[in-house]
């Protein structure tokens, strides 16, 4: 056990340095989604309340969140390119410490992300320095453990070509079916249907409710956790099946 | 003392056989590598050389037949074999954003080492390759040639029993492969080498025995001289034509 963790560490940090090492993914990880939640709020907010930066910025956060995937997805898939991951086999390493390895390393990238866009976003609403913050802060890790492991699982089957591609279904999913960009009320039920049971809109409105207040703790908080955290299950285990089974196909 | 008369097997196969989909990469395998010396197995591509050595270091199951390393069997006890074994592939295979330093230390962490065994790790493959004076460089940065030193230094790293070494020299210049033959030359007398290489000079100038694949089936095993014998031939090169082609390519 205690070697386990000490590998699972090791792994941790040689991933935590790939990722600060590499301008791009912070570009499209930190500075974009900030470009867009200053710029959308600055142009819209008086024009809709969807724009208030109550739901603006943690809207911001989830969907920032969907890069994440795009980007541990790369990372994997260019260690698999490069045979790097392939020698890493032979190490004493296991699957999971490699997948926990990989987790581990995004996550304080995703609590930056949501500290960050918090934090700008109270420059515009002072309102929103409250203590909703801190647990805002800590269901918006829990959403990004699903970004994570569709990450996990892209890059395990994808080509670093091909990762991009694959990625963006959850970007344009989290962008077109999270409900942050338009109201929701005017859809038909079939699309409404369906954003109800994926995890974009329940991810975004899961850390939106705390921050704007919650009404129903059921309809507001619980369901919307208990649909992110079951799609989180499936990515992961799916994740480790893939990646285990690339370990001896690779 | 030659090697025959101390040798004890490092690695033996019986009817090793890996078939992907309709494809028998390798064929009943039975081969046997003594302890301490460089083997280095030739072939053409797709002869089967890199999935024998993926199959001896635990990275693919074979479909059939046994390997053993030290008397273990692969298959069954991989988590010890790991630790006997360590390999360099074909790809240039290293943490490209990390610096040579970080790079050995995290192979050596990995290892499960201790800090001083670390810094003799570092001391270590820093002196087999002439690390220590691009040590503080990104590996992403290097030349080809020190990132390919950099690669196979790694594999040292876990101080492995057996090291297997897919196309060490491949892309590299004729400076740089020179240099490299020198290292694996002083890493004989150290642990059990397994080579494969398309360069024939490769094999002629460090084996003590050299084994010819061709489609999966080992058509050879023997010394330089039980080749020459076998084939007539004077070079390594001429000798693997006639046994892969048999001598077409002399015309």
């Amino acid at each position: 056990m205690r070697e386990s963790l000490g590998r699972i560490i090791t792994l941790t940090k040689r991933n935590i340095k790939e990722i600060l090492r590499d301008p791009l993914s912070l570009v499209l990880t930190m500075a974009l989604p900030l470009l867009m939640e200053i710029l959308f709020y600055l142009i819209f907010h008086k024009m809709t309340a969807q724009f208030e930066m109550k739901y603006l910025a943690p809207g911001i956060v989830v969907f920032a969140q969907a890069f994440l995937t795009l980007f541990t997805g790369l990372l994997i898939s260019s260690d698999r390119r490069t045979s790097f991951l392939t020698r890493l086999y032979v190490s004493r390493a296991r699957s999971y410490e490699f997948i926990f390895g990989y987790a581990l390393a995004v996550l304080p990238l995703a609590l930056a992300q949501s500290v960050l866009f918090f934090l700008v976003g109270g420059l515009f609403d002072t309102s929103m320095f409250s203590a909703r913050l801190v647990p805002a802060i800590l269901l918006s890790l829990v959403t990004s453990l699903f970004f994570i492991a569709a990450g996990i699982l892209f890059g395990s089957i994808c080509s670093e070509k091909s990762i991009g591609g694959v990625s963006s279904i959850v970007i344009c999913g989290q962008s077109v079916l999270s409900g942050m960009w338009f109201p929701v009320e005017g859809l038909s039920g079939g699309v409404l249907t369906l954003m109800n049971v994926l995890p974009f809109k329940n991810a975004t409105a899961l850390v939106q409710n705390v921050i704007v207040g919650v009404n129903d703790s059921f309809r507001d908080l619980t369901r919307p956790l208990l649909i992110v955290l079951g799609y989180t299950a499936v990515m992961f285990v799916a994740a480790i099946l893939a990646f285990r089974r690339k370990m001896k196909a690779d | 003392m030659t090697i025959e008369e101390t040798a004890r097997p490092a690695i033996r196969t019986v009817d090793l056989t890996k078939v992907y989909k309709d494809t028998v990469a390798v064929d009943h395998l039975d081969l046997e590598i003594r302890d301490g010396e460089l083997f280095s197995l030739l072939g053409v591509n797709g002869a089967g050389k890199t999935t024998t050595i993926k199959m001896l270091s635990t990275l693919t199951a074979p479909t059939s037949g046994e390997a053993y390393i030290y008397g273990i069997n692969v298959a069954r006890d991989p988590v010890k074999i790991k630790e006997l074994v360590d390999i360099s592939m074909q790809e240039t295979a290293v943490a490209r954003k990390l610096t040579v330093e970080e790079n050995v230390e995290f192979y050596a962490r990995l290892s499960g080492q201790t800090r001083d065994e670390i810094e003799a790790s570092k001391k270590y493959v820093y002196a087999a390759f002439g690390l220590e004076q691009v040590a503080k460089k990104q590996a992403a940065k290097l030349s080809g040639g020190w990132q390919r030193k950099l690669s196979i230094a790694l594999a040292l790293v876990s101080k492995p029993k057996i090291l297997f070494l897919d196309e060490p020299t491949l892309g590299l210049d004729v400076i740089a492969r020179r240099e490299l033959w020198k290292t694996i030359r002083e890493l004989k007398s150290q642990m059990t080498i397994i080579l494969t290489t398309h360069y024939m000079e490769e094999a002629e100038a460090l084996s003590d025995r050299i084994g010819v694949m061709k489609a999966g089936k080992l058509l050879f095993t023997g010394t330089k001289d039980e080749l020459f014998a076998q084939t007539g031939k004077t070079s390594v090169e001429d000798a693997f034509i006639e046994i892969v082609a048999g001598g077409e390519s002399d015309a």
